[in-house]
Protein backbone atom coordinates (compact mmCIF):
# COMPACT_ATOMS: atom_id res chain seq x y z
CA UNK A 1 0.00 0.00 0.00
CA UNK A 2 0.86 3.55 -0.80
CA UNK A 3 -0.11 6.73 1.10
CA UNK A 4 -2.35 8.94 0.06
CA UNK A 5 -2.86 11.58 2.63
CA UNK A 6 0.11 12.57 4.34
CA UNK A 7 -0.25 14.78 7.49
CA UNK A 8 3.19 15.97 8.53
CA UNK A 9 3.38 18.04 11.98
CA UNK A 10 0.44 19.93 11.11
CA UNK A 11 -0.75 22.78 13.69
CA UNK A 12 -3.48 25.19 13.84
CA UNK A 13 -3.73 27.88 16.04
CA UNK A 14 -7.01 30.14 17.19
CA UNK A 15 -5.13 32.69 18.96
CA UNK A 16 -3.23 31.14 21.85
CA UNK A 17 -5.78 28.21 21.66
CA UNK A 18 -3.60 25.02 19.81
CA UNK A 19 -6.81 23.27 18.48
CA UNK A 20 -4.18 21.10 15.89
CA UNK A 21 -1.00 20.66 17.46
CA UNK A 22 2.18 19.11 15.42
CA UNK A 23 -0.21 15.88 14.40
CA UNK A 24 1.49 13.70 12.09
CA UNK A 25 -0.18 10.51 10.10
CA UNK A 26 -0.47 8.86 6.72
CA UNK A 27 -3.58 7.70 5.38
CA UNK A 28 -2.78 4.55 2.99
CA UNK A 29 -4.39 4.19 -0.39
CA UNK A 30 -7.88 1.85 -0.10
CA UNK A 31 -7.72 2.06 3.85
CA UNK A 32 -10.33 3.25 5.91
CA UNK A 33 -9.18 5.11 8.61
CA UNK A 34 -10.79 6.55 11.93
CA UNK A 35 -10.17 9.94 13.76
CA UNK A 36 -11.74 9.44 17.42
CA UNK A 37 -11.15 11.91 20.47
CA UNK A 38 -13.45 13.53 23.03
CA UNK A 39 -15.10 16.58 22.37
CA UNK A 40 -12.72 19.47 20.99
CA UNK A 41 -9.98 17.05 20.37
CA UNK A 42 -9.56 19.21 17.03
CA UNK A 43 -11.06 16.26 14.66
CA UNK A 44 -13.18 18.95 12.84
CA UNK A 45 -10.36 21.44 12.19
CA UNK A 46 -7.90 19.09 11.25
CA UNK A 47 -10.68 18.14 8.58
CA UNK A 48 -11.44 21.63 7.50
CA UNK A 49 -7.26 22.10 7.50
CA UNK A 50 -7.44 18.80 5.00
CA UNK A 51 -10.21 20.04 3.13
CA UNK A 52 -8.71 23.48 2.44
CA UNK A 53 -11.62 25.60 4.68
CA UNK A 54 -8.91 27.01 7.00
CA UNK A 55 -5.58 27.48 6.47
CA UNK A 56 -3.16 25.50 8.19
CA UNK A 57 -0.44 27.44 10.91
CA UNK A 58 2.73 24.93 10.72
CA UNK A 59 3.65 22.00 8.71
CA UNK A 60 2.77 19.99 5.30
CA UNK A 61 -0.56 18.43 4.44
CA UNK A 62 -0.20 16.68 0.96
CA UNK A 63 -2.27 14.51 -1.16
CA UNK A 64 -1.10 11.85 -3.33
CA UNK A 65 2.40 13.98 -3.66
CA UNK A 66 1.01 17.14 -3.94
CA UNK A 67 0.96 19.44 -1.22
CA UNK A 68 -2.50 21.12 -0.26
CA UNK A 69 -1.50 24.05 2.12
CA UNK A 70 -2.18 26.97 0.13
CA UNK A 71 -4.86 25.58 -1.94
CA UNK A 72 -8.72 27.16 -1.70
CA UNK A 73 -11.26 24.49 -0.90
CA UNK A 74 -12.62 24.53 -4.76
CA UNK A 75 -9.27 23.18 -5.67
CA UNK A 76 -8.95 20.83 -3.04
CA UNK A 77 -12.31 19.57 -3.80
CA UNK A 78 -11.26 19.43 -7.56
CA UNK A 79 -8.18 16.94 -6.72
CA UNK A 80 -10.62 14.87 -5.65
CA UNK A 81 -11.20 14.73 -1.77
CA UNK A 82 -14.87 15.29 -1.22
CA UNK A 83 -16.21 15.64 2.60
CA UNK A 84 -19.56 15.33 4.35
CA UNK A 85 -20.37 17.58 7.50
CA UNK A 86 -21.66 16.83 11.08
CA UNK A 87 -24.22 18.86 10.87
CA UNK A 88 -25.87 18.42 7.63
CA UNK A 89 -25.10 20.85 4.87
CA UNK A 90 -27.17 20.20 2.20
CA UNK A 91 -28.93 22.75 -0.40
CA UNK A 92 -32.38 23.06 1.52
CA UNK A 93 -33.77 25.14 -1.71
CA UNK A 94 -32.76 22.57 -4.36
CA UNK A 95 -33.96 19.08 -4.93
CA UNK A 96 -32.18 15.87 -4.25
CA UNK A 97 -30.90 15.53 -7.93
CA UNK A 98 -29.69 19.10 -8.01
CA UNK A 99 -27.99 18.48 -4.94
CA UNK A 100 -25.55 15.52 -6.74
CA UNK A 101 -25.63 17.63 -10.05
CA UNK A 102 -24.27 20.72 -8.30
CA UNK A 103 -20.85 18.22 -7.50
CA UNK A 104 -20.77 17.63 -11.40
CA UNK A 105 -20.23 20.96 -11.96
CA UNK A 106 -16.72 21.32 -11.83
CA UNK A 107 -16.37 17.88 -13.88
CA UNK A 108 -17.93 19.06 -16.96
CA UNK A 109 -16.09 21.02 -19.95
CA UNK A 110 -19.27 22.69 -21.14
CA UNK A 111 -18.48 26.01 -19.22
CA UNK A 112 -20.54 28.85 -17.57
CA UNK A 113 -21.68 29.95 -21.66
CA UNK A 114 -22.78 26.60 -22.59
CA UNK A 115 -25.00 26.26 -19.11
CA UNK A 116 -26.85 29.26 -19.61
CA UNK A 117 -27.05 29.35 -23.41
CA UNK A 118 -27.72 25.89 -24.43
CA UNK A 119 -25.46 24.92 -26.57
CA UNK A 120 -26.06 20.90 -28.08
CA UNK A 121 -22.43 20.06 -26.66
CA UNK A 122 -24.13 21.32 -23.28
CA UNK A 123 -27.03 19.53 -23.81
CA UNK A 124 -25.27 16.40 -24.26
CA UNK A 125 -22.75 16.83 -21.00
CA UNK A 126 -26.50 18.10 -19.17
CA UNK A 127 -27.95 14.60 -20.20
CA UNK A 128 -24.70 12.83 -18.64
CA UNK A 129 -24.86 14.22 -15.55
CA UNK A 130 -28.32 13.75 -14.94
CA UNK A 131 -27.75 10.44 -15.74
CA UNK A 132 -24.66 9.75 -13.58
CA UNK A 133 -26.34 11.77 -10.78
CA UNK A 134 -29.12 9.42 -11.26
CA UNK A 135 -27.03 6.33 -10.64
CA UNK A 136 -25.41 7.36 -7.39
CA UNK A 137 -28.96 8.69 -6.12
CA UNK A 138 -30.08 5.10 -6.87
CA UNK A 139 -26.82 3.49 -4.85
CA UNK A 140 -27.66 5.74 -1.80
CA UNK A 141 -31.21 4.38 -2.13
CA UNK A 142 -33.16 7.88 -3.04
CA UNK A 143 -33.15 7.69 -6.59
CA UNK A 144 -37.57 7.32 -6.84
CA UNK A 145 -37.27 10.89 -4.64
CA UNK A 146 -34.86 12.87 -6.91
CA UNK A 147 -37.20 15.96 -7.52
CA UNK A 148 -38.10 16.34 -3.91
CA UNK A 149 -36.45 19.35 -2.14
CA UNK A 150 -33.23 17.84 0.08
CA UNK A 151 -34.98 19.88 2.99
CA UNK A 152 -38.23 17.01 2.92
CA UNK A 153 -35.55 13.99 3.62
CA UNK A 154 -35.51 12.43 7.13
CA UNK A 155 -32.13 12.62 8.87
CA UNK A 156 -31.23 9.71 7.81
CA UNK A 157 -31.94 10.00 3.93
CA UNK A 158 -30.05 13.66 4.25
CA UNK A 159 -27.01 12.13 5.50
CA UNK A 160 -27.25 9.12 2.64
CA UNK A 161 -27.60 12.49 0.45
CA UNK A 162 -24.95 14.26 1.89
CA UNK A 163 -22.78 11.20 0.93
CA UNK A 164 -23.75 11.02 -3.19
CA UNK A 165 -22.95 14.41 -3.05
CA UNK A 166 -19.70 13.98 -2.07
CA UNK A 167 -19.34 11.05 -4.33
CA UNK A 168 -20.42 12.78 -7.07
CA UNK A 169 -17.47 14.60 -7.51
CA UNK A 170 -15.63 11.64 -7.84
CA UNK A 171 -13.08 12.04 -5.05
CA UNK A 172 -10.55 9.55 -3.86
CA UNK A 173 -10.29 10.31 -0.52
CA UNK A 174 -13.89 10.74 1.45
CA UNK A 175 -13.57 12.50 4.73
CA UNK A 176 -16.69 11.43 6.60
CA UNK A 177 -17.38 13.27 9.68
CA UNK A 178 -19.71 11.70 12.16
CA UNK A 179 -21.55 9.59 9.47
CA UNK A 180 -23.45 7.81 12.34
CA UNK A 181 -24.74 10.73 14.14
CA UNK A 182 -28.54 10.73 15.05
CA UNK A 183 -28.77 7.10 13.56
CA UNK A 184 -30.42 4.31 15.69
CA UNK A 185 -28.23 0.97 15.80
CA UNK A 186 -30.05 -0.74 12.86
CA UNK A 187 -29.04 2.42 10.68
CA UNK A 188 -25.84 2.28 11.84
CA UNK A 189 -25.31 -1.21 11.44
CA UNK A 190 -26.21 -0.22 7.86
CA UNK A 191 -24.28 2.41 7.70
CA UNK A 192 -21.21 0.18 8.16
CA UNK A 193 -21.92 -2.25 5.20
CA UNK A 194 -22.30 1.00 3.31
CA UNK A 195 -19.33 2.90 3.63
CA UNK A 196 -17.77 -0.76 2.88
CA UNK A 197 -19.57 -0.89 -0.22
CA UNK A 198 -18.61 2.47 -1.53
CA UNK A 199 -15.01 2.19 -0.37
CA UNK A 200 -14.73 -0.59 -3.06
CA UNK A 201 -17.10 0.29 -5.61
CA UNK A 202 -15.37 3.50 -5.98
CA UNK A 203 -11.77 2.59 -4.75
CA UNK A 204 -11.75 5.05 -2.38
CA UNK A 205 -9.76 5.73 0.70
CA UNK A 206 -11.91 6.71 3.72
CA UNK A 207 -11.10 8.95 6.44
CA UNK A 208 -13.55 9.75 9.49
CA UNK A 209 -14.58 11.24 12.20
CA UNK A 210 -16.63 9.31 14.67
CA UNK A 211 -18.15 9.00 17.91
CA UNK A 212 -19.90 5.50 18.50
CA UNK A 213 -17.22 3.17 19.56
CA UNK A 214 -17.83 -0.17 18.20
CA UNK A 215 -18.76 1.05 14.72
CA UNK A 216 -15.26 2.41 14.66
CA UNK A 217 -13.96 -0.31 15.95
CA UNK A 218 -15.78 -3.13 13.63
CA UNK A 219 -14.90 -0.58 10.46
CA UNK A 220 -11.56 0.83 10.64
CA UNK A 221 -8.36 -0.36 9.74
CA UNK A 222 -6.35 1.84 11.92
CA UNK A 223 -7.50 4.72 14.42
CA UNK A 224 -5.67 7.94 15.21
CA UNK A 225 -6.81 8.90 18.61
CA UNK A 226 -6.30 13.20 19.28
CA UNK A 227 -6.79 14.82 22.53
CA UNK A 228 -6.41 18.47 23.21
CA UNK A 229 -5.54 19.09 19.32
CA UNK A 230 -2.73 16.13 20.04
CA UNK A 231 -2.31 12.96 18.65
CA UNK A 232 -2.19 10.45 21.60
CA UNK A 233 -2.22 7.23 19.86
CA UNK A 234 -2.26 5.37 16.29
CA UNK A 235 -2.54 2.10 15.36
CA UNK A 236 -5.27 -0.54 14.93
CA UNK A 237 -8.08 -0.56 16.54
CA UNK A 238 -7.65 -3.78 18.79
CA UNK A 239 -4.28 -1.61 19.97
CA UNK A 240 -5.85 1.74 20.49
CA UNK A 241 -8.59 0.23 22.46
CA UNK A 242 -5.58 -1.16 25.03
CA UNK A 243 -3.37 2.06 25.15
CA UNK A 244 -3.47 3.34 28.80
CA UNK A 245 -3.64 6.95 27.42
CA UNK A 246 -6.52 6.61 25.12
CA UNK A 247 -8.13 5.32 28.32
CA UNK A 248 -6.88 7.65 30.22
CA UNK A 249 -8.48 10.53 27.96
CA UNK A 250 -11.80 8.94 27.44
CA UNK A 251 -12.56 8.60 31.27
CA UNK A 252 -10.38 11.42 32.33
CA UNK A 253 -7.24 11.26 34.55
CA UNK A 254 -5.94 14.13 36.62
CA UNK B 1 -59.49 61.28 -9.61
CA UNK B 2 -60.65 60.47 -12.71
CA UNK B 3 -60.72 56.75 -13.86
CA UNK B 4 -58.46 58.18 -16.71
CA UNK B 5 -56.15 59.84 -14.14
CA UNK B 6 -55.95 56.59 -12.06
CA UNK B 7 -55.13 54.97 -15.43
CA UNK B 8 -52.81 57.12 -15.95
CA UNK B 9 -51.14 57.15 -13.03
CA UNK B 10 -50.96 53.03 -12.80
CA UNK B 11 -49.42 52.59 -15.92
CA UNK B 12 -47.06 55.12 -15.22
CA UNK B 13 -46.11 53.61 -11.55
CA UNK B 14 -45.57 50.46 -13.02
CA UNK B 15 -43.10 51.57 -15.90
CA UNK B 16 -40.95 53.24 -13.16
CA UNK B 17 -41.55 50.69 -10.77
CA UNK B 18 -40.23 47.94 -13.39
CA UNK B 19 -37.10 49.97 -13.71
CA UNK B 20 -36.69 50.20 -9.94
CA UNK B 21 -37.02 46.03 -9.89
CA UNK B 22 -34.05 45.58 -12.37
CA UNK B 23 -31.92 48.24 -10.27
CA UNK B 24 -33.11 46.69 -6.89
CA UNK B 25 -32.47 43.21 -8.10
CA UNK B 26 -28.52 43.99 -8.62
CA UNK B 27 -28.62 45.07 -4.92
CA UNK B 28 -30.25 41.94 -4.44
CA UNK B 29 -27.99 39.74 -6.15
CA UNK B 30 -24.87 40.71 -4.53
CA UNK B 31 -26.85 40.79 -0.74
CA UNK B 32 -28.01 36.98 -1.40
CA UNK B 33 -24.30 36.17 -2.09
CA UNK B 34 -22.37 38.48 0.42
CA UNK B 35 -24.63 39.21 2.73
CA UNK B 36 -24.23 42.89 2.36
CA UNK B 37 -25.46 45.66 0.90
CA UNK B 38 -23.14 47.51 -2.42
CA UNK B 39 -24.02 51.12 -1.74
CA UNK B 40 -21.78 51.36 -4.93
CA UNK B 41 -24.63 50.15 -6.77
CA UNK B 42 -26.27 54.04 -6.81
CA UNK B 43 -23.11 55.45 -8.63
CA UNK B 44 -22.88 52.44 -10.80
CA UNK B 45 -26.78 53.24 -12.11
CA UNK B 46 -25.00 56.83 -12.65
CA UNK B 47 -21.72 56.00 -14.30
CA UNK B 48 -24.05 53.72 -16.63
CA UNK B 49 -26.20 56.54 -17.73
CA UNK B 50 -23.25 58.39 -19.21
CA UNK B 51 -21.40 55.50 -20.86
CA UNK B 52 -24.64 54.64 -22.68
CA UNK B 53 -25.04 59.09 -23.48
CA UNK B 54 -21.61 59.04 -24.52
CA UNK B 55 -21.71 56.43 -26.53
CA UNK B 56 -25.36 56.60 -28.40
CA UNK B 57 -24.52 61.39 -28.39
CA UNK B 58 -20.97 61.18 -28.41
CA UNK B 59 -20.40 64.53 -26.79
CA UNK B 60 -20.29 66.19 -23.54
CA UNK B 61 -20.94 70.08 -22.32
CA UNK B 62 -18.86 72.61 -21.37
CA UNK B 63 -18.15 72.28 -17.84
CA UNK B 64 -15.40 68.82 -17.57
CA UNK B 65 -12.39 67.76 -18.57
CA UNK B 66 -13.98 65.95 -21.40
CA UNK B 67 -15.92 68.68 -22.50
CA UNK B 68 -15.83 69.64 -26.26
CA UNK B 69 -14.52 66.11 -27.23
CA UNK B 70 -16.79 64.05 -29.58
CA UNK B 71 -17.02 60.29 -29.81
CA UNK B 72 -16.63 60.16 -34.28
CA UNK B 73 -18.95 57.09 -34.49
CA UNK B 74 -22.62 57.81 -32.40
CA UNK B 75 -23.70 53.78 -32.11
CA UNK B 76 -27.29 53.10 -32.37
CA UNK B 77 -29.49 53.21 -29.37
CA UNK B 78 -29.67 49.52 -28.66
CA UNK B 79 -25.85 48.81 -29.01
CA UNK B 80 -24.83 51.85 -26.86
CA UNK B 81 -27.07 50.81 -24.34
CA UNK B 82 -25.48 47.22 -24.17
CA UNK B 83 -22.02 48.12 -24.19
CA UNK B 84 -22.75 50.59 -21.34
CA UNK B 85 -24.85 47.97 -19.44
CA UNK B 86 -21.97 45.42 -20.09
CA UNK B 87 -19.37 48.33 -19.31
CA UNK B 88 -21.08 48.63 -16.24
CA UNK B 89 -20.93 44.97 -15.26
CA UNK B 90 -17.16 45.54 -15.75
CA UNK B 91 -16.70 48.37 -13.11
CA UNK B 92 -19.33 46.22 -11.02
CA UNK B 93 -16.33 43.79 -11.03
CA UNK B 94 -13.41 45.98 -10.45
CA UNK B 95 -15.40 47.20 -7.47
CA UNK B 96 -15.62 44.21 -6.15
CA UNK B 97 -12.14 43.54 -6.47
CA UNK B 98 -11.07 46.53 -5.04
CA UNK B 99 -13.15 47.66 -2.32
CA UNK B 100 -14.51 43.66 -1.28
CA UNK B 101 -12.16 41.26 -1.94
CA UNK B 102 -8.90 42.32 -0.59
CA UNK B 103 -11.31 42.94 3.00
CA UNK B 104 -12.78 39.56 2.67
CA UNK B 105 -9.45 37.83 2.08
CA UNK B 106 -8.71 39.20 5.41
CA UNK B 107 -11.39 38.25 7.20
CA UNK B 108 -12.78 41.87 7.76
CA UNK B 109 -16.42 42.65 9.47
CA UNK B 110 -19.05 43.35 6.96
CA UNK B 111 -19.51 46.52 7.87
CA UNK B 112 -15.93 47.05 7.08
CA UNK B 113 -17.29 46.71 3.14
CA UNK B 114 -20.20 48.74 3.66
CA UNK B 115 -17.65 51.58 4.29
CA UNK B 116 -15.34 50.87 1.39
CA UNK B 117 -18.36 50.78 -1.19
CA UNK B 118 -19.68 54.48 0.56
CA UNK B 119 -15.78 55.34 -0.54
CA UNK B 120 -15.59 54.00 -4.17
CA UNK B 121 -19.89 55.46 -4.74
CA UNK B 122 -18.03 58.99 -3.75
CA UNK B 123 -15.34 58.30 -5.60
CA UNK B 124 -17.07 57.10 -8.77
CA UNK B 125 -19.32 60.17 -8.32
CA UNK B 126 -16.78 62.88 -8.38
CA UNK B 127 -14.46 61.82 -10.92
CA UNK B 128 -18.23 62.01 -13.01
CA UNK B 129 -18.17 65.23 -12.45
CA UNK B 130 -14.41 66.15 -13.00
CA UNK B 131 -14.82 64.26 -16.30
CA UNK B 132 -18.00 65.51 -17.49
CA UNK B 133 -19.09 68.06 -14.83
CA UNK B 134 -22.37 68.76 -13.47
CA UNK B 135 -24.63 69.51 -16.18
CA UNK B 136 -27.78 68.00 -16.86
CA UNK B 137 -27.81 65.78 -20.42
CA UNK B 138 -30.78 65.09 -22.13
CA UNK B 139 -30.88 61.95 -24.01
CA UNK B 140 -32.44 63.46 -27.92
CA UNK B 141 -35.69 62.18 -28.49
CA UNK B 142 -35.07 60.27 -31.75
CA UNK B 143 -33.06 57.53 -30.08
CA UNK B 144 -35.82 55.42 -29.66
CA UNK B 145 -36.46 55.90 -33.74
CA UNK B 146 -38.86 57.39 -35.00
CA UNK B 147 -42.09 57.39 -32.68
CA UNK B 148 -44.89 59.11 -31.48
CA UNK B 149 -44.19 60.96 -27.91
CA UNK B 150 -47.25 59.43 -26.44
CA UNK B 151 -49.68 57.17 -26.68
CA UNK B 152 -53.52 58.08 -26.13
CA UNK B 153 -56.72 55.77 -25.45
CA UNK B 154 -59.80 56.72 -24.17
CA UNK B 155 -61.74 55.91 -21.32
CA UNK B 156 -64.91 56.76 -21.77
CA UNK B 157 -64.92 60.43 -22.49
CA UNK B 158 -61.62 61.01 -21.12
CA UNK B 159 -58.34 60.01 -22.46
CA UNK B 160 -55.34 59.10 -20.97
CA UNK B 161 -51.64 59.89 -21.81
CA UNK B 162 -48.80 57.59 -21.97
CA UNK B 163 -45.36 58.62 -22.79
CA UNK B 164 -43.81 56.09 -25.30
CA UNK B 165 -40.81 56.05 -23.78
CA UNK B 166 -42.27 54.74 -20.51
CA UNK B 167 -43.91 51.90 -22.81
CA UNK B 168 -40.44 50.91 -24.05
CA UNK B 169 -39.15 50.84 -20.72
CA UNK B 170 -41.41 48.96 -19.25
CA UNK B 171 -41.01 45.98 -21.88
CA UNK B 172 -37.35 46.56 -22.08
CA UNK B 173 -37.71 45.90 -17.89
CA UNK B 174 -39.85 42.64 -18.29
CA UNK B 175 -37.49 41.50 -21.01
CA UNK B 176 -34.58 41.56 -18.55
CA UNK B 177 -36.65 40.04 -15.69
CA UNK B 178 -37.69 36.80 -17.54
CA UNK B 179 -34.49 36.05 -18.81
CA UNK B 180 -32.64 36.87 -15.38
CA UNK B 181 -35.63 34.38 -13.93
CA UNK B 182 -34.62 31.86 -16.32
CA UNK B 183 -31.05 32.31 -15.78
CA UNK B 184 -31.25 31.89 -12.01
CA UNK B 185 -34.01 29.02 -11.79
CA UNK B 186 -33.47 26.86 -14.67
CA UNK B 187 -30.05 26.80 -15.71
CA UNK B 188 -26.83 25.11 -14.13
CA UNK B 189 -25.06 28.28 -13.73
CA UNK B 190 -28.13 29.67 -11.91
CA UNK B 191 -28.15 27.18 -9.57
CA UNK B 192 -24.77 26.88 -9.01
CA UNK B 193 -25.14 30.82 -8.17
CA UNK B 194 -27.86 29.79 -5.16
CA UNK B 195 -25.81 26.87 -3.93
CA UNK B 196 -22.68 29.38 -3.53
CA UNK B 197 -25.60 31.94 -1.99
CA UNK B 198 -26.97 29.72 0.24
CA UNK B 199 -23.53 28.29 1.57
CA UNK B 200 -20.13 29.09 -0.02
CA UNK B 201 -17.85 27.33 1.61
CA UNK B 202 -20.03 24.06 1.18
CA UNK B 203 -19.98 24.94 -2.65
CA UNK B 204 -16.41 25.33 -2.40
CA UNK B 205 -15.75 22.08 -1.45
CA UNK B 206 -18.08 20.58 -4.09
CA UNK B 207 -15.23 22.16 -6.33
CA UNK B 208 -16.98 25.23 -7.25
CA UNK B 209 -14.70 28.35 -6.98
CA UNK B 210 -16.37 30.46 -5.19
CA UNK B 211 -14.77 33.75 -6.02
CA UNK B 212 -15.20 33.48 -9.77
CA UNK B 213 -19.32 33.42 -8.73
CA UNK B 214 -19.03 36.17 -6.38
CA UNK B 215 -17.27 37.97 -10.07
CA UNK B 216 -20.22 36.54 -12.15
CA UNK B 217 -22.66 38.00 -9.36
CA UNK B 218 -21.40 41.56 -9.59
CA UNK B 219 -21.31 41.16 -13.16
CA UNK B 220 -24.79 41.17 -13.52
CA UNK B 221 -25.86 43.44 -10.78
CA UNK B 222 -23.40 46.64 -12.70
CA UNK B 223 -25.53 45.32 -15.62
CA UNK B 224 -28.59 45.55 -14.29
CA UNK B 225 -27.88 49.02 -12.02
CA UNK B 226 -26.14 50.18 -15.42
CA UNK B 227 -29.12 49.13 -17.59
CA UNK B 228 -31.48 50.94 -15.02
CA UNK B 229 -29.80 53.78 -14.84
CA UNK B 230 -29.30 54.00 -18.90
CA UNK B 231 -33.31 53.79 -19.29
CA UNK B 232 -34.09 56.50 -16.36
CA UNK B 233 -31.55 58.62 -18.37
CA UNK B 234 -33.76 58.94 -21.52
CA UNK B 235 -36.87 58.81 -19.48
CA UNK B 236 -36.15 61.90 -17.37
CA UNK B 237 -32.49 62.79 -18.76
CA UNK B 238 -29.53 62.21 -16.76
CA UNK B 239 -29.55 64.70 -13.98
CA UNK B 240 -25.96 65.04 -12.89
CA UNK B 241 -23.15 63.11 -11.47
CA UNK B 242 -25.60 62.86 -8.13
CA UNK B 243 -28.04 61.40 -9.99
CA UNK B 244 -27.99 57.97 -8.50
CA UNK B 245 -28.09 58.88 -4.94
CA UNK B 246 -32.03 59.05 -4.51
CA UNK B 247 -32.22 56.15 -6.81
CA UNK B 248 -29.84 54.41 -4.75
CA UNK B 249 -31.73 54.92 -1.34
CA UNK B 250 -35.08 54.27 -3.38
CA UNK B 251 -33.43 50.95 -4.44
CA UNK B 252 -32.80 50.07 -0.64
CA UNK B 253 -36.19 51.05 0.11
CA UNK B 254 -36.95 48.32 -2.71
CA UNK B 255 -35.19 45.61 -1.24
CA UNK B 256 -35.90 46.11 2.35
CA UNK B 257 -39.77 46.38 1.50
CA UNK B 258 -39.23 43.27 -0.43
CA UNK B 259 -37.56 41.05 1.90
CA UNK B 260 -33.61 41.00 1.92
CA UNK B 261 -32.08 39.39 -0.47
CA UNK B 262 -35.28 37.69 -1.85
CA UNK B 263 -35.58 38.37 -5.87
CA UNK B 264 -39.36 37.97 -5.87
CA UNK B 265 -39.40 40.21 -3.24
CA UNK B 266 -37.03 42.79 -4.95
CA UNK B 267 -39.58 42.93 -7.96
CA UNK B 268 -42.54 43.90 -5.83
CA UNK B 269 -41.09 45.99 -3.55
CA UNK B 270 -39.81 47.76 -7.15
CA UNK B 271 -43.44 47.84 -8.36
CA UNK B 272 -44.97 49.10 -5.20
CA UNK B 273 -42.41 51.98 -4.43
CA UNK B 274 -42.79 52.79 -8.74
CA UNK B 275 -46.90 52.71 -7.80
CA UNK B 276 -46.88 54.79 -5.10
CA UNK B 277 -44.17 57.37 -6.36
CA UNK B 278 -47.27 57.58 -9.09
CA UNK B 279 -49.72 58.23 -6.53
CA UNK B 280 -48.38 61.04 -4.88
CA UNK B 281 -50.26 64.12 -6.18
CA UNK B 282 -47.99 66.74 -8.37
CA UNK B 283 -48.26 69.55 -6.03
CA UNK B 284 -46.39 67.22 -3.52
CA UNK B 285 -44.03 65.17 -5.67
CA UNK B 286 -40.97 66.79 -4.45
CA UNK B 287 -42.06 64.73 -1.32
CA UNK B 288 -42.49 61.46 -2.66
CA UNK B 289 -39.24 59.84 -1.44
CA UNK B 290 -40.51 60.93 1.80
CA UNK B 291 -43.61 59.08 1.35
CA UNK B 292 -42.17 56.41 0.35
CA UNK B 293 -40.04 55.77 3.25
CA UNK B 294 -42.72 56.64 5.56
CA UNK B 295 -44.58 53.72 3.67
CA UNK B 296 -41.83 51.55 3.93
CA UNK B 297 -41.56 52.08 7.77
CA UNK B 298 -44.71 51.30 8.57
CA UNK B 299 -45.31 48.09 6.35
CA UNK B 300 -41.81 47.23 8.31
CA UNK B 301 -43.52 47.61 11.63
CA UNK B 302 -45.58 45.10 11.20
CA UNK B 303 -42.96 42.32 8.54
CA UNK B 304 -39.48 43.56 9.73
CA UNK B 305 -38.60 40.60 7.72
CA UNK B 306 -39.82 42.61 4.41
CA UNK B 307 -43.20 41.48 1.97
CA UNK B 308 -41.58 38.03 0.99
CA UNK B 309 -38.21 37.12 3.10
CA UNK B 310 -37.73 34.75 5.31
CA UNK B 311 -37.58 35.51 8.68
CA UNK B 312 -34.01 34.55 10.06
CA UNK B 313 -33.64 31.49 11.01
CA UNK B 314 -31.36 30.80 13.78
CA UNK B 315 -28.63 28.85 12.54
CA UNK B 316 -26.61 25.96 14.03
Amino acid sequence: MTGLLDVKGVSRCFGGLKAVNDVSFRVEKGEIFGLIGPNGAGKTTLFNLISGLTPVSGGILSYDGVPLNSLPPHKVARLGIGRTFQNIRLFKGLSALENVKIARHSRTRAGLWGSVFGFPASHREEQEVKQRAGEILALVGLDNRADELASSFSYGDQRRLEIARALALEPRLLLLDEPAAGMNSAEKHGLTQFIREIRDRFNLTILLIEHHVPLVMGLCDRIAVLNFGELIALGPPAEVQKDPSVIEAYLGGD
Amino acid sequence: MTTAQFLQNLLNGISIGSVYAIFALGYTLVFSILGIINFAHGAVFTLGAYLTYAMAVGQFGINGLLSGLSIPVQLPFPVALLLGCILSGLVSVLIERLAFRPLRNRGGDALLALVSSLGVALVTVNAIQYFVGSEIYSFPPEIYGDIKPAITFSIGESVVVIRTVQVIIFGVCMAVLVSLGFLIARTRFGKALRAVAENPATASLLGISVNRFILYTFFLSGFLGGLAGSLVGTSFGVAGPYFGVTYGLQGIAVIVLGGLGSIPGSVLGGIIIGLIEAFVPPDYSAYKEAVSFALLFLILMVRPQGLLGQSQIQKV
